[in-house]
């Protein structure tokens, strides 16, 4: 009788804690359940016709020291910077350490070391963006050190180190690498069908890249997509037609919805600004930064990827996205690139042109001779313009309508120089034209 | 006794209460090993009695493709013997009908005709053609033009189709591409996976069908500055398992958009 009580008893204590540690596998469980399925959602979403984030986010540079000489290297085939990330993608990284910083002498001999490869970043991203970007884990908890170039060591093997390395601040960081070669990417080096001799000079405002002689560079024409005020309300304001309040003053056309978000269209610029006041959550770190700014770029323009993240102030919270061709990037008429986007506490702030590059056609013109940098930099002084003034100097293209043909837009290469933070081409700073001869 | 007989229905509570959660917990368990919306897709469109073979997953990468009009058919046509020929000078085509038909059976026919355009007397550029059963029907039998590194083009700019009259072939029409240029750096397409969904979600592919064909190839997107542009397009055929009626459908590679059919016939133009 005794016996069977405790038995009973036993069987139910048992029972007891079965039940408390199910419903805490539940609990638990739901919740993961519930958070797996979001991510789940928001990956097949971005899946579907947007860029890749390591494409918008991405060096648009290789420069290689082959033992010789340095030079910027392109395939117009294969994009060699994609291809090098995704090599990259399958080595497992170390830690981050500080070799040194602010030491310009010392940096601009890392930069200019033999036998290397670069991924040359316009702006500075972070480390623990580029963890994310190429999905490691000990990146993505790493000291959040910025930095613009990586270096990659291609023939010392026992060197099991990248190395990053920040132009602002001349600063250089070492991360060991495990289970990395550097074959791939000297196959991928060797495989490059235009190869620019270039020098990395240390400059008042930075690392400029020196093209030592006159550089060939080709000319490109795409068809152009022209969107309509229509399809930007569509997808910005997630609201019925109906809802919107529509004004004009001149060519400027303003649309308004409830007073939380507002699209100003220039339709003699064509140029447009979206402004989010319910979005008035500030980014508080790089990462969540650089994914947001990624997200409401694509979301205004996903066609060919072209988009390149061009310029970042995580102070200011704005990040400046423009289209790039073969490494060089497209200046068009507007002051702020192709896409602005800015956080604040009043909200985001969204500056958009509504020509884009849609498809690419053979261009009537195949090639161009650019003078060298040191030509330019002499033709600006003669204009006026001494080298401390200058603040950037690119090779890059410029957007030209063909008066016939309104669809077609003709990339046409020059030097592209800012002054006064003012991008202009050379000869609207000189009157002389960039082409040799 | 009343404590004894209270903590025999406490246990039977608790042991069914411990039934119902473990129940409930694997079920939640089943849903996340099935939470992939792809995977439910191909079993729903099973389902809806869709037949069709294992679907690649793999994604593949292309390039915007251009090309020039040329008239490397009009400067050849001396090469060709017996037969009788047109060339249009705008859409660059040459129509020629044969001297002597040729005599075909439904087995032999691309036999006979691969060896016949083999010959640069019979076909110009025969060898870069290569038979498409998805493009032809009973009375046309097309070859595609291919590029060995590039692929194929399925298109009305670059075809070879052979007109058939009960079991005669009577002649040929002709379109050349040459000089391809590569405009763009290679691209990553969709898989075979993703068009096939994207199909059935845009209700493209009808209960009851079987998908018979699916090829990725080149084909026109516009024409630019006196020059055609090429993009990869997924060429889906959907058949009707009752009627046996096939319908093509085309998807864009680069964008996995369905390409609506056009009323002008194979162009893919926007």
């Amino acid at each position: 009788m005794k016996f069977s009580r405790l038995v009973v008893q036993v069987l139910l204590v048992f029972a007891v804690v079965t039940s408390v540690v199910l419903s805490y596998f539940i609990w638990t469980n739901t919740a993961r359940y519930q958070r797996g399925r979001n991510v789940d959602v928001t990956t097949t979403e971005s899946d579907k016709n947007k860029i890749p984030i390591n494409q918008v986010i991405s060096p648009t540079q290789v420069i290689w020291q082959d033992g010789n000489d340095q030079k910027l290297i392109y395939n117009n085939e294969e994009n060699i910077s994609f291809s090098v990330q995704n090599v990259m993608s399958d080595w497992k990284f170390d830690h981050v350490t500080k070799i040194f910083k602010k030491d310009g002498a010392r940096y601009q001999k890392t930069i200019q070391k033999h036998n290397d490869i670069q991924l040359v970043y316009p702006t500075a991203i972070t480390v623990r963006t580029l963890g994310y970007l190429l999905n490691s884990s000990v990146l993505k908890h790493s000291t959040d050190y910025s930095f613009n170039r990586i270096i990659i060591n291609l023939n010392n093997k026992k060197d099991k180190n990248i190395y990053l390395a920040n132009d602002n601040n001349y600063a250089v960081y070492k991360v060991g690498v495990r289970d990395a070669s550097a074959e791939p990417i000297l196959k991928l080096a060797k495989k490059s069908n235009i190869d620019l001799k270039v020098r990395l000079n240390l400059m008042k405002h930075g690392v400029f890249t020196f093209y030592t002689e006159p550089i060939k560079m080709r000319t490109y024409s795409y068809v152009i997509d022209e969107k309509q005020d229509s399809e930007y309300t569509t997808s910005l304001f997630d609201a019925n037609s109906d809802d919107l309040v529509t004004s004009q003053d001149g060519d400027v056309y303003t649309y308004n919805y409830s007073e939380t978000k507002r699209l100003i269209s220039d339709h003699d610029r064509g140029e447009l600004t979206f402004y989010d006041y319910t979005d008035t959550s500030v980014p508080k770190n790089k990462v969540a930064f650089f994914q947001r700014g990624y997200n409401k770029a694509v979301n205004l323009q996903s066609s060919v990827s072209n988009l390149r993240l061009y310029d970042a102030d995580f102070n200011d919270k704005d990040l400046v996205f423009r289209e790039y061709v073969e490494g060089f990037p497209i200046f068009k008429k507007s002051q702020f690139g192709s896409i602005k986007i800015g956080f604040s506490r009043n909200g985001t702030t969204e500056h958009f042109l509504n020509k884009v590059l849609e498809v690419p056609v053979p261009s009537s013109n195949s090639e161009t001779t650019l003078k060298s940098t040191t030509s330019i930099l002499k033709g600006l002084d003669k204009a006026g313009y001494s080298v401390n003034d200058i603040q950037d100097i690119q090779a890059g293209y410029q957007w030209e309508s063909e008066s016939e043909n309104q669809d077609v837009v003709d990339l046409t290469p020059t030097y592209y120089i800012k002054i006064d933070n003012h991008w202009r081409p050379y000869q609207e700073w000189t009157n002389e034209s960039a082409e040799e001869g | 006794m009343d404590f004894r007989r209270i903590e025999i229905i406490f246990l039977i509570v608790f042991v069914s209460l411990d039934v119902f959660l473990l129940l409930s917990f694997r079920n939640s368990q089943q849903i996340v090993t099935s939470s992939s919306t792809n995977t439910s897709t191909v079993s729903e469109m099973r389902k809806r009695d869709i037949s069709f073979g294992k679907l690649d997953t793999k994604s593949g990468s292309a390039y915007y493709l251009g090309s020039k009009p040329n008239n490397n058919l009009v400067n050849n046509v001396g090469k060709l013997r017996d037969q009788e020929f047109q060339y249009d000078e705008s859409t660059h085509k040459l129509t020629s009908s044969l001297n002597t038909p040729i005599t075909i059976t439904k087995s032999n026919r691309i036999k006979k005709l691969d060896t016949f355009m083999k010959r640069e007397s019979n076909v110009l550029f025969g060898t870069q053609y290569k038979y498409v059963p998805q493009l032809s029907t009973s009375s046309q039998i097309v070859f595609a033009q291919t590029d060995e590194t590039l692929g194929e083009i399925y298109d009305k700019t670059a075809q070879l189709t052979f007109n058939v009259s009960g079991d005669k072939v009577t002649g040929y029409t002709q379109t050349y591409v040459n000089d391809v240029m590569i405009l763009h750096e290679k691209e990553a397409t969709k898989s075979e996976k993703d068009i096939i969904i994207n199909l059935y979600t845009n209700s493209e592919i009808s209960n009851n069908s079987k998908i018979t064909y699916a090829n990725l190839a080149y084909t026109k997107l516009l024409e630019a500055k006196g020059s055609t542009i090429y993009i990869p397009v997924w060429f889906v055929t959907v058949q009707n398992k009752d009627s046996k009626v096939n319908s093509l459908k085309k998807v864009n590679a680069f964008t996995g958009n369905v390409i609506k059919s056009s009323t002008t016939g194979d162009d893919y133009s926007e």
